[in-house]
């Protein structure tokens, strides 16, 4: 209290004190933007957990579809095709884009040009896609309701943003592991494969999830491409509609018995665990490819972490 | 290694102009100038690191063995692997102690798998590391203190068994403790390794070095043994740089 007779302090503390709640304003609006966020999702996922949970059977997990009920086993089991199968091609593809944007594309107009155009893929809607499969692929090819079809689709739906966040984890590779292994006399594409990737890898890995986890929830270019079926995914890739998820979330809520909706909120609360599954499977990798990266070895990003306290 | 009427820059710009020097084999060089002299720029043009720097150009030769570095027939990473280089900054790479000693081991295939271990061992050794991280090899490198971590650098690059080790400011960013054990270290070294060394840190240079190169302006103003440099500098520009003054060219 002394403080306040010094002359001037005063006009410090005023300072001090507008400095304060204009601290105390920001901090708060950041607090209000995160409990929005967080609120939507417990809103979502406790919704969906209070309305599957008092209907719950656990023959759901093994039991096909029938149309008037039965489980969701294929729909699940079709569903982890998919992913699977865009996993497998959209990464292939998107990692690849990705890797020329960011390591091999001269700087050209070209360049720039399909650079924008990947970014401009992943602002169509997805039910463009899915009609434009449809006619091109179901139609067009003869293909009918496929998983083939729905495959591609799906791909070229979630390639930008592999693409991107590829090209993105490796532009934010330091300069200083390239030139160590330059220096070292390594040939460029070992040091992309042996240090580069590496230190990319949790971007890359997590465009691969947002990937799988945008095409997991997607329906509607399924619904043009996938069709559905009330048996198991077959290994034929033309020809033979697939089951999955979302379908029955979308459409059994409008079915007249109390089974289908009771199978449409099971359905949610699939989705919702295998999107948890899927951020779950990512920090693993994340965490095992980065136990060597520079970074919290003295818990000191934690510290950086923690808010600043309002004094 | 003998560099011949050497003048480099980046398109319109010339860095360096008609540097003619001879490195003996086996002796410790400093490079040695204020800022934008230009030294770093012709320590990478020893290794070919500048090649991939857009607009990179070079006149003259540098010669290895007598044979010009910049030739035809030369493939830039088999000279890499020959003459060697450590950075200002300590750059462990993102992988365990052990994997960023024998990285460029790795990279040329230059021992069977189940030797690896022990090019880490000797190298590790070889730099004075050996004791201090024996027991945590696969560990991160980002744990180790900052001149621990450019030592590794040393013995990561010494571990591909280099002919020439170029060295830009390897101290800099290093306390003096850890300076001390790099000096000792280059001294070390030096019986058989040619080095050559960029520092802003005269003393060092003058403790280190053999041979000093004073560079002003992209020009190379002097060279000579290094006492005869620091104590009969031949020019007043090199004079006034040791003394510290600002106002190096004459008025």
């Amino acid at each position: 209290m002394t403080a306040l007779a010094v002359p001037g302090a005063s006009a410090a503390g005023r300072v001090g004190h507008r400095r304060r709640v204009r601290n105390v304003a920001w901090w708060g609006l950041c607090g209000l933007g995160l409990s929005l966020v967080a609120g939507a999702v417990f809103w979502v996922v406790g919704a969906a957990i209070a309305n599957a949970v008092p209907g719950w059977r656990w023959s759901v997990l093994t039991e096909t579809t029938t149309g008037i009920g039965g489980g969701l086993a294929n729909t699940i089991a079709g569903t982890a095709v998919l992913m699977v199968g865009v996993g497998i091609m959209a990464g292939l593809v998107g990692i690849g884009t990705g890797l020329y944007l960011a390591e091999l594309a001269p700087p050209s107009r070209v360049v720039s040009l399909l650079r924008s155009a990947s970014e401009v893929l992943s602002g169509v809607p997805s039910i463009v896609f899915g009609y434009a499969g449809y006619v091109a692929l179901c139609v067009g090819l003869h293909w009918g309701f496929s998983l083939l079809a729905a495959l591609i689709v799906l791909s070229v739906l979630v390639v930008p943003y592999v693409a991107k966040s590829t090209e993105i984890a490796l532009n934010q590779v330091p300069l200083a592991y390239r030139e160590g292994g330059e220096a070292l006399g390594m040939a460029p594409t070992y040091q992309l494969r042996t240090i580069v990737m590496r230190a990319a890898a949790p971007g890359i890995v997590t465009g691969v999830l947002v990937a799988l986890a945008i095409s997991v929830g997607e329906t509607a270019p399924l619904l043009y491409t996938a069709g559905f079926s009330n048996s198991y995914p077959s290994a034929h890739l033309t020809g033979v509609p697939v089951p999955y998820l979302t379908y029955a979330t979308f459409t059994f809520w409008d079915q007249p018995t109390t089974t289908l909706h009771a199978l449409a909120f099971d359905s949610a609360v699939l989705l919702i665990a295998l999107v948890l599954l899927l951020v779950g499977a990512a920090r693993l990798i994340v965490r095992l490819t980065q136990r060597h990266a520079p970074g919290d070895h003295h818990g000191l990003a934690r510290h950086r972490r923690r808010a600043p306290t309002l004094r | 290694m003998a560099v011949d009427d050497l003048s480099l820059g980046f398109g319109e710009l010339t860095v360096m102009r008609h540097i003619t020097v001879e490195v003996p084999r086996g002796s410790i060089t400093a490079l040695v100038g204020p800022s934008g002299s230009g030294k770093t720029t012709f320590l990478r043009s020893l290794n070919r690191m500048n090649d991939k720097v857009r607009g990179f150009w070079h006149q003259g030769s540098v010669r290895l063995d007598g044979r010009d570095i910049y030739g035809r027939d030369v493939d830039p990473l088999v000279l890499r692997r020959r003459v060697g280089m450590v950075f200002q900054r300590p750059n462990p790479f993102p992988m365990s102690i052990e994997d960023n000693v024998v990285a460029g081991v790795k990279a040329h295939r230059m021992v069977p798998r189940r030797q690896l271990r022990d090019v880490a061992e000797t190298h590790l050794a070889q730099v004075g590391l050996w004791s201090a991280v024996s027991d945590r090899l696969h560990d991160s490198p980002f744990r180790l203190s900052g001149g621990q971590q450019q030592l590794l650098c040393l013995a990561r690059a010494l571990a591909v068994e280099p002919e020439v080790l170029l060295l830009d400011e390897p101290t800099s960013s290093l306390d003096p403790r850890s300076t001390e054990a790099v000096e000792e270290l280059v001294r070390s070294v030096a019986n058989g390794l040619t080095v050559i060394i960029v520092t802003h840190n005269l003393a060092q240079a003058r403790r280190l070095s053999d041979y000093t190169m004073f560079f002003y302006e992209g020009r190379l103003v002097e060279t000579g043994p290094t006492s005869q440099l620091f104590e009969h500098p031949s020019r007043p520009e090199t004079a006034r740089y040791l003394h510290g003054e600002t106002a190096i060219t004459s008025r």
